[in-house]
């Protein structure tokens, strides 16, 4: 059975990295990309940590969204609170994706080491 | 009973093993073959002419001794073709060929003012149908052959007892009696008429089996006609 | 003597019941009639229950033997086998409380039902095989269905006589091959008209004409079902490329519509911005 956590970390890495770099479509955070794409791959990986963690705990996908998109949620706000954009904090700009992020890798760490979906057994 | 229609149906000892039809054709024991059809079809075909034919008794006699003195012969038995059709089916469709060249031929003899010979049509609205009466003439007839058997073994072996009850229970036309009246008409314990019962049973089915066999050209064809037989 | 109707009736009915003398059976009612004999429901009187005694009308001995090698859930055990006192062969064995395949599946039953009871039939054929023993006759009238929902294959081993053609595969000789045949064809009937085409596609393939096309083994057949039931692509259809991509898309639903929720929301705040 493959290490969830390290499944995690590594999910958390590459979809913080990407939903970071859609920062891009925002020109003014342009001159600050680097720093933002660095920011969400940290909180990718700590999202992937802890879901990688309760995957190996818990078995299920329903509560698997739930904690992910718990804990990116929290982590979503943090960066919020802590940051500005046009004189304001952006927590709609980082919370809503950074909620859905996190849905999608506590989804993915319960799915992977089971396989692909299947339907109900006879 | 009419005399003229016991002809086949008199009390015969066949050996008790019986040779399927073919082999006994085929080993040169055709008339044993013709001896053994005759018994157990004579009573058939005469039922059969009488409806299909609309035949007088007079007439149905005459072409039921026609058939049997002239169309069975070694050919008939040779030419007989077990995948086709059961014998029984065989013959009926002999009969009825015969019944039509004797009606064409014109060489009848008219007794009574008897009528032409016509066959009933295809869908003649009697029931049962011909072939259906030629059938079921025929399970009473082996049914009646076995049963003489049957009698002829019992009074051969001193078994009277099982016969007289079998006759009492099995051959009833009315309203069966009980096993307890039995037991008690004829002084015996009640599981002795149930043994008896089954014992008459058990040989009757085999005699039955072994007309049967005798009829039949192959252990398959005998199956099947068994299975017919037992509905 | 002239015997009438009823008595030749009765007389026909009286001389083929089985003569039970002699053994621990009590003849109870007929049950129905096979191919092969006719099937009573008999009472053991030492065990006082119910088993269903079959008299054979030919010496197919081969059968009894046959079915006591399998041990088996799907398979009706055998208790006794023996001759009768007038010189039949027979045997006892479970009496199966239940329906026939075609009477079960006369009322309507939800898919996942109708492959848990192929699946079970396949199963129990996949053993027998394993085990050399061939069924030769599979037909949904062999078949059984209990009462809670056990599935029975009944009358093992035995060539069809008057069978179903339906079933019966074109081989000259029949083996296990031929049973894969009837088991597609067990298939194709146990499917309603609506029939996905995988499933469709998985009988016919069982139902080649060809032998050598067939399945090799009962366990593969099985497994296309298998992955028929996970969603997954079937050994025996190719399937044109929008149908693999509904399968995709049914399988991962979960991972696409987050997917889509968080383009959507992308989308939704980058437009908002725009105000």
């Amino acid at each position: 059975m493959k290490n969830r956590i390290l499944i995690g970390l590594l999910l958390g890495l590459v979809l913080g990295a990407l939903d970071g770099s859609s920062a891009w479509f925002y020109p003014e955070a342009r001159p600050v990309l680097a720093s933002i794409m660095v920011g969400s791959t940290i909180k990718g990986m700590l999202v992937g940590l802890f879901t990688g963690w309760f995957a190996r705990k818990v078995q299920s996908t329903g509560w698997g969204i739930a904690v992910g998109s718990g804990i990116g949620l929290l982590f979503a706000f943090l960066v919020a609170a802590t940051d500005t954009l046009n004189g304001r904090h952006p927590y709609l700009e980082i919370m809503f994706p950074g909620f859905l992020v996190g849905a999608i890798i506590g989804f993915l760490t319960q799915r992977t080491g089971t396989g692909p979906a299947k339907a109900e057994p006879s | 009973m009419d005399q003229d229609t016991a002809i086949g149906g008199q009390n015969r000892h066949f050996p008790s093993t019986q040779v399927s039809l073919l082999d006994a054709a085929a080993s040169g024991l055709s008339s044993e073959a013709r001896e053994r059809v005759i018994a157990l079809y004579w009573k058939p075909v005469y039922h059969f002419l009488r409806i299909k034919f609309r035949a007088s008794n007079e007439d149905a006699k005459d072409l039921t001794q026609g058939f049997f003195a002239s169309a069975l012969e070694r050919q008939f038995f040779e030419r007989f073709d077990p995948a086709k059709a059961s014998f029984r089916t065989y013959l009926r469709m002999a009969v009825e060929h015969f019944a039509a060249n004797q009606h064409t031929a014109g060489n009848r003899q008219k007794r009574g003012g008897g009528a032409p010979l016509e066959p009933l049509g295809e869908h003649a609205d009697t029931s049962p149908s011909p072939e259906a009466l030629f059938e079921r003439e025929w399970q009473r007839q082996l049914f009646s052959l076995a049963i003489e058997d049957l009698r002829g073994h019992c009074a051969e072996s001193g078994k009277l007892a099982q016969f007289s009850i079998f006759e009492a229970y099995d051959l009833a036309d009315t309203e069966r009696a009980s096993y307890a009246d039995l037991a008690a008409r004829f002084g015996l314990p009640e599981t002795t008429v149930t043994n008896h019962l089954a014992w008459a049973r058990r040989m009757l089915r085999g005699f039955v089996d072994e007309r049967l066999r005798g009829t039949t050209a192959s252990p398959k064809e005998m199956r099947e006609e068994a299975r017919r037989l037992w509905n | 003597m002239e015997l009438s109707d009823s008595v030749l009736d009765h007389l026909r009915h009286v001389s083929e019941l089985p003569d039970l003398t002699g053994t621990r059976y009590e003849l109870e009612s007929e049950i129905g009639r096979g191919g092969m004999g006719v099937v009573y429901a008999a009472r053991d009187r030492q065990l006082n229950r119910l088993v269903a005694l079959k008299v054979l009308d030919a010496a197919l001995a081969g059968e009894p033997q046959l079915i006591a090698r399998l041990e088996h859930p799907a398979v009706v055990p055998v208790y006794e086998n023996g001759t009768l006192a007038d010189g039949r062969a027979f045997y006892a064995m479970k009496l199966v409380k239940g329906v026939p395949l075609d009477g079960y599946f006369a009322a309507p039953r939800p898919l996942p039902e109708r492959l848990r009871v192929v699946r079970r039939v396949g199963e129990a054929l996949a053993f027998a095989h394993a085990r050399g023993v061939i069924h030769r006759d599979l037909k949904p009238a062999n078949v059984m269905v209990g009462e809670f929902g056990e599935v029975y294959v009944m009358d093992w081993g035995v060539e069809a006589v008057a069978g179903t053609p339906a079933f019966r595969a074109p081989d000259r000789e029949l083996d296990a091959r031929s049973d894969i045949y009837a088991c597609g064809a067990l298939l194709r009937f146990v499917l309603s008209t609506a029939t996905p085409p995988a499933l469709g596609a998985i009988a016919a393939k069982a139902m080649s004409a060809d032998a050598a096309v067939r399945y090799h083994d009962v366990s593969a057949l099985l497994a296309d079902l298998d992955r028929f039931q996970a969603g997954m692509a079937v050994e025996a259809w190719a399937e044109p490329w929008w149908h693999r991509l509904r399968r995709f898309a049914e399988r991962n639903i979960v991972l696409l519509v987050l997917l889509a929720a968080y383009a959507a929301a992308k989308f939704l705040l980058f437009f908002l911005r725009k105000l």
